[in-house]
């Protein structure tokens, strides 16, 4: 159960002073003129929000689900996978589904929610009905999700006009609208925020919230109340790859039209990241998820114009999560079996 | 199949186990000491990458193979750092711990070399790899004897069972735990090395592949023994040789399957130690 008051945030901003200064040393660069390439990069101007916003749509939607599964006390590493199999299977539907977009639009969120939310569910089958660690099966699945799409696209859903490992472009009913005229912000962003309130409710104001924050934060309680952990164990996972997925199924709708199989450079790992210093809250997700996607937007302007390396992101957000880790959201006191 | 492609499958099995098995014992190591080790992959890595750099600065193998050893423990020691001294979770600090470690080798490429992806060719082991890859069954046996044979192994295991009983005993589980984790790391800094300068003659970024959480399969499998987990590598190796051998002769299954194989393999041996679970009863638990 995570408690008022936090310092979350301003650790992790601490964190981006202290080790983005390091690595800018290192890289011989004036800190002062790499955080300035990196904020001109994410904030710089109308297309350079447009993208920090289309960053932060990328990295919503699997924190949320990290949100509900680390919740129900179960380590779902597994965002990527999920997010992959959930822009496959949209990419693939919205290749070949002729409806009017009022119809295409939601049938490709839709088959998005329901790959990432098999994907998950798989790894909660595993948990519930034979106790396999779900931290090591979401992290297998990751790479098994990587080489079925990478059969699929290099063989029966390769598109025929492409030379790469892609599908055929989707049908333009089935291209999310754009909220930002002259970016890649579509209406994902808008979804993102109603998930993100909706998931707040729910955790709020609703039994199975409450039953899921006690299955984390009490389990033996939460099973002598009468909860079937079994059944919640296998949902809560599922809910988490579904929001995963969805968020894959608007990547492939809002920015790549299609699916291809470098639709995420790690989103499911950065948002590990967003999802703690956001502390597990959906409204504090969302605000972290905008200070992330600046740092995914702005890491790539600050390698063009300071040469510094954009993996110094990466650098920042592996040593926040490391510290964060050390706040214990998680309960231990958990079946000792991973 | 003749008898020379079966010596040959039997050899690309040993030789692909091999960091696997060198990562599967150091997390069984440190496991058995209560702390879980999700950052083998990111210690992998360290190993991979300073060894790389350091072969190509000394182009020594040898040197190499020991800076590479060194990377992973300071890895190692980081996360068990963490571990006692501010009792996090160890399953979040160690995935930290992965992303900072891949990070971190992908930006030293940049800033070593000015080339993404991966580092330039280094001096590697040649034909003297074949000694790592003998090690590993001698290291796997030495480990059980440790661990189960010798009063210090007798501690490590109390430390993964029952810290206070340690610390009732008038010694410092902590630093126990600590000693542990960072060997552990040791291990997987050798698993790496062996990759960039004993199997192959570079650092290229993602070459561990997850193998270090293959190899977290390997140590429920083995039932968190160095023997089992030894025997759970070779399996998966025994996979990983399997595709490499078949790949071409079969073409009713697409070859990006082929290569999901180990890890589906590793899924259903996740499900298979069902019921026989014999984790350290404080395996992640702070003390």
């Amino acid at each position: 159960m995570t408690k008022r008051l936090q310092f979350e945030p301003l650790m992790a901003i601490g964190l981006v002073i202290v080790i983005g200064s390091i690595t800018m040393l290192l890289a011989g660069v004036n800190p002062f003129d790499g955080f300035s390439a990196l904020l001109l990069g994410a904030f710089g101007g109308r297309s350079q929000i447009g993208e920090t916003l289309v960053q932060t749509t990328a990295l919503l939607f699997p924190a949320l689900g990290i949100c509900i599964a680390f919740r129900a006390g179960l380590f779902n590493i597994g965002a990527e996978g999920q997010l992959i199999m959930g822009g496959l299977f949209a990419g693939a539907l919205g290749a070949n589904l002729h409806a009017p977009a009022i119809i295409a639009i939601p049938a490709m969120l839709i088959a998005g929610i329901v790959g990432g939310g098999l994907w998950g569910a798989i790894a909660g089958w595993m948990k519930a009905r034979y106790g396999a660690s779900e931290v090591i099966a979401t992290l297998m699945l990751n790479f098994v999700a990587g080489y079925v799409a990478l059969a699929l696209v290099n063989g029966p859903w390769k598109s025929p006009l492409a030379s790469g490992a892609e599908t055929a472009p989707l049908l333009p009913t089935a291209i999310l609208p754009t909220l930002l005229s002259g970016t890649r912000l579509s209406i994902a962003l808008l979804i993102a925020i109603a998930l993100a309130v909706v998931l707040h409710v729910v955790l709020r104001k609703t039994v199975f919230g409450f039953d899921l924050r006690a299955l984390g934060d009490a389990p033996e309680a939460a099973r002598r109340s009468g909860v079937n952990i079994t059944q919640l164990t296998v949902v809560a996972l599922a809910l988490s790859g579904a929001c995963a997925g969805l968020g894959g199924a608007t990547i492939v709708g809002g920015m790549l039209h299609r699916f291809n199989t470098a639709l995420s450079p790690g989103y499911g790992f950065t948002a590990i990241a967003v999802a703690l210093v956001g502390e597990l809250q959906p409204f504090w997700i969302c605000i972290a998820a905008l200070g992330f996607g600046a740092l995914e937007s702005g890491g790539l302007a600050m390698q063009a114009t300071a040469q510094v390396p954009k993996d110094a992101i990466h650098i920042i957000e592996g040593a926040i999560i490391l510290v964060l880790a050390a706040r214990r959201y998680i309960v231990t006191k958990r079946t000792a079996n991973a | 199949m003749t008898f020379a492609l079966l010596i040959g499958l039997l050899w690309l099995t040993l030789v692909k186990a091999t960091p696997m098995i060198y990562a599967a014992l150091g997390g069984t190591l440190s496991e058995r000491s209560g702390v879980i080790n999700i950052g083998l992959e990111g210690m992998m890595t360290a190993g991979a990458f300073s060894a790389a750099v350091a072969s190509f600065y000394t182009g020594q193998p040898l040197i190499a193979l020991a800076v590479g050893i060194l990377g992973g423990a300071l890895i190692g020691w980081l996360l068990g750092f963490v571990a006692t001294r501010f009792k996090v979770d160890q399953i979040v600090a160690g995935m930290g711990l992965n992303i900072l470690c891949l990070g971190a080798a992908a930006y030293g490429l940049m800033l070593l070399f000015n080339q993404p992806g991966a580092s330039p060719q280094v001096a590697s082991m040649g034909e003297n790899y074949r000694w790592l890859v003998w090690l590993a069954p001698v290291l796997a046996v030495a480990m059980q004897w440790f661990l189960w044979s010798t009063p210090w192994g007798l501690r490590v295991r109390a430390c993964g069972e029952n810290p206070k009983a340690v610390a009732a005993a008038g010694l410092n589980p902590l630093a126990i735990r600590l000693m542990a984790v960072t060997c552990s790391g040791a291990l997987a800094g050798l698993a790496g090395a062996f990759l960039a300068v004993g199997e192959l003659n570079l650092y290229s970024d993602g070459m561990t592949a997850g193998r270090g959480f293959i190899a977290l399969a390997a140590i429920i499998f083995g039932r968190w023994t160095p023997i089992g987990a030894f025997a759970a590598c070779l399996l998966f190796g025994f996979l990983q040789a399997l595709q490499i051998e078949l790949q071409g002769h079969i073409t009713w299954l697409p070859t990006d399957l082929f290569e999901a194989l180990p890890y589906v393999a590793a899924l259903i041996a996740l499900v298979g130690a069902t019921g026989r679970n014999k984790a350290p009863a404080a395996d992640g638990v702070p003390y």
